[in-house]
């Protein structure tokens, strides 16, 4: 073959490869198989990534790339200039279960190839033991490198300040300003868009540390208290400090004459009978073992497809929601698919759940007998149920959940009057100052009013205006009473104090507090 | 141990051209398709073990670009018989990193160790052969340059 045959050939061929394969991405890319969304186009995507935001949010996929009807459904339906932001996004990357996840997760968008999990694992099970045990040491490192690069946890408790069972309260903020930013207020004064193109949001999302597995994770006290819930792959990583107490105390609307009726003691199976025989209804009684009772779930249960080294009996709606309140065990909202775009959601706290009208961060969920039937299932995947086992519990079960879930009450405050509004007298000045804060310039009260300090509505605060990320969507505000014991917080527990919080909703909201005001503000959360 | 290519004469053959043809389609064809997010097949294994390489400091994607680039490269150095040396140098970097999934993620090369690899597992170790093509396409070339030098 002359040189010259040969040179045509080797062009003929890279030619018919580039178009071949490129011809095949476009029809590929939108398909059931495919986890690249069909608007998606990579030559776009790339010149979008690390543009200017405020530029790249317009850019949009080649108008000719993608049917009308199907762009439609992608484009920004609001006229929010920020809704439908795909095209600044990475698409996931490709993992199998068990792998390493970004920490940045925020970043990235994507289809997953099927809504459904399955039983089967990608290796025997002592190569899944194998395999965490050279991932978990170097993933931990990492994820505690990561953490202390967004928070300071070296902080210290806030003098005098306790939760409701004596643990100190820790001091914050402990969110790390970004590079050149002097402190918040500084950080307050920037525009929305400016922090966004200089990447200065501090109070970026929390993904799951190890997303591929996700699921519960519990923190070190728990995990002390109940080594079967050690898992292989991945641990806590918000210290103990940071998180409510445990275990925490647990207070009846319908003997607040007791104040903690559990005496300081974990409520268990063994004991609740003890514990609770005379001062709760029989139904409520068959209601508290239903949530001590543990159950199968996605990774803790008999079969191999679990992340504890022995096998496991499950989880009950107690072992996270300790003592009716949460013990800052973290999962993933169970509302979204592919597990990579699912929040990490903190366990809220049962306590005054009487007193809401809907439930859940983010499936508004309205009544507690169908919160307790959802929960069967925390991943929310019946698809899994035939290979370890459905919990299958009838609706009057359920029901009875309901009615023990509705006695949990909040916690005493002894500063506020019957209408939630400080007692002068009790009250400090600054607690005062808080208070006429929070109903006035910090406007807090919009959303968090009324006995519970909640409006039960979702909210879409836009977090998206301040980093490049894919948008959260409406989130449930969260009842501010009894606030003080349910650290972290937000969804997602970025925010470890309540000095955070604060932070937090000055920069978001806009409202242009000061150093003092922001601690008046603090002060008057410590007594809800 | 006998080289079938040189065992005629003295002198270097030319190299078999099919043979250095068939490695560049395969290396541009399978190195193309790793730009394209989800469309290689190999993006699991090639992704973890990139991304452990590199101590988890870039992201998967990047270092899938950055290794689709090699690929291409390699396949356009062969297809096109250009830059021998460099692509020879590549070419040996390449395969020896092809093998590394059998060391850092036996768990899904081997379904036991250590004789019963996995598919994963066979697809990485016939790379044998690609060893053993680019040995007999490079050696030649590459002696007749160096000789005719």
């Amino acid at each position: 073959m002359s040189p010259r045959i040969e040179k045509l050939l080797a062009a003929a061929v890279v030619l018919v490869i580039a178009i071949g394969v490129g011809s095949t991405y476009e029809r590929y890319r939108g398909s059931a198989l495919s986890r690249v969304p069909e608007a998606y186009s990579p030559s776009v995507a790339r010149a979008a990534v690390g543009a200017n935001a405020a530029e790249s949010s317009e850019v949009d996929a080649p108008a000719d790339a993608v049917p009308p009807t199907r762009r439609e459904s992608v484009a920004p339906a609001s006229g929010d200039a920020l809704a439908g932001n795909a095209q600044e996004l990475l698409i996931y990357p490709t993992l199998a279960v068990g792998m390493r996840t970004p920490f940045d997760l925020w970043r990235y968008y994507g289809r997953g190839v099927t809504s459904f999990g399955s039983p089967a694992m990608p290796m025997r099970f002592e190569q899944w033991m194998d395999f965490h045990a050279k991932q978990k040491p170097a993933l931990m490192a990492d994820v505690r490198e990561y953490m202390d690069g967004r928070f300071d946890f070296t902080g210290e408790a806030i003098p005098g300040a306790h939760m409701s069972g004596g643990k100190p309260i820790m001091k914050g903020p402990i969110s790390r300003l970004p590079a050149g930013v002097d402190s918040f207020e500084e950080l307050a004064a920037l525009s929305p868009s400016e922090i966004r193109e200089r990447d200065l949001f501090p109070f970026k999302p929390l993904a799951h540390p190890l997303q591929t597995t996700a699921h519960m994770l519990f923190p070190e006290a728990w995990v002390e208290a109940h080594p079967e819930h050690a898992r292989i792959d991945v641990d806590m990583d918000i210290p103990q400090a940071y998180l409510p107490e445990f275990p925490p105390p647990m207070f009846l609307t319908t003997h607040k004459e007791l104040g903690d009726v559990t005496g300081g003691r974990e409520v268990t199976l063994d004991n609740f009978f003890e514990i609770f025989d005379g001062l709760l209804s029989p139904e409520q009684m068959e209601g508290l073992k239903e949530l001590l009772r543990p159950s199968p779930t996605t990774w803790f249960n008999h079969t191999d497809h679990r992340v504890t080294a022995e096998p496991s009996r499950g989880v009950a709606c107690f072992d996270c929601h300790v003592n009716g309140h949460t013990n800052g065990a973290i999962e993933l909202g169970p509302d979204s698919r592919p597990n990579l775009a699912r929040l990490r959601v903190d366990t809220p706290t049962m306590r005054g759940n009487y007193n809401l009208m809907q439930l859940s961060s983010k499936r508004s969920i309205r009544s507690m007998d169908h919160f307790s039937e959802v929960e069967e299932y925390f991943d929310g995947d019946p698809g899994m149920q035939q290979a370890i086992g459905p919990r299958a519990v009838k609706r009057e079960v359920t029901n009875r959940m309901g009615d023990m879930n509705s006695i949990l009450d909040f916690p005493p405050a002894p500063k506020l009057d019957p209408l939630m509004r400080l007692i002068p007298e009790r009250a400090t000045p600054a607690e005062l100052r808080g208070e006429a804060l929070f109903h006035g310039k910090a406007k807090c009260s919009v959303c968090h009013s009324g006995p519970a300090f909640v409006d039960d509505y979702l909210h879409d605060l836009r977090v998206e205006r301040f980093y490049v990320g894919r948008p959260e969507g409406p989130i449930k505000t969260f009842p501010l009473r009894g606030i003080k014991d349910s650290p972290p917080y937000l969804h997602d527990g970025r925010l470890p104090t309540l000095h955070d919080s604060v932070e937090f909703f000055n920069l978001v909201l806009g409202l242009q507090l000061s150093p003092d005001e922001k601690n008046d503000l603090v002060d008057y959360l410590l007594c809800l | 141990m006998a080289d079938p290519v040189h065992a005629e004469g003295k002198t270097p053959c030319p190299s078999p051209t099919l043979l250095r043809m068939a490695l560049g389609v395969t290396y541009f064809y399978f190195g193309f398709l790793k730009f394209f997010p989800d469309l290689s097949v190999a993006e699991v294994l090639a992704g973890h073990v990139l991304t452990s390489l590199s101590s988890h400091s870039m992201d998967a994607r990047s270092l899938l670009l950055a290794l689709a680039v090699l690929e291409c490269a390699i396949g356009l150095g062969f297809l096109f018989n250009v830059c021998l040396p460099i692509v020879t140098v590549l070419f040996f970097l390449h395969l020896c990193g092809t093998f590394l999934p059998l060391f850092l993620l036996p768990e899904l090369t081997f379904k036991f160790l250590p004789f019963a690899p996995t598919l994963d597992g066979q697809y990485i170790m016939k790379n044998v052969v690609f060893a053993a093509a680019g040995w007999t396409v490079l050696s030649p070339e590459l002696r007749r340059r160096y000789t005719s030098e």
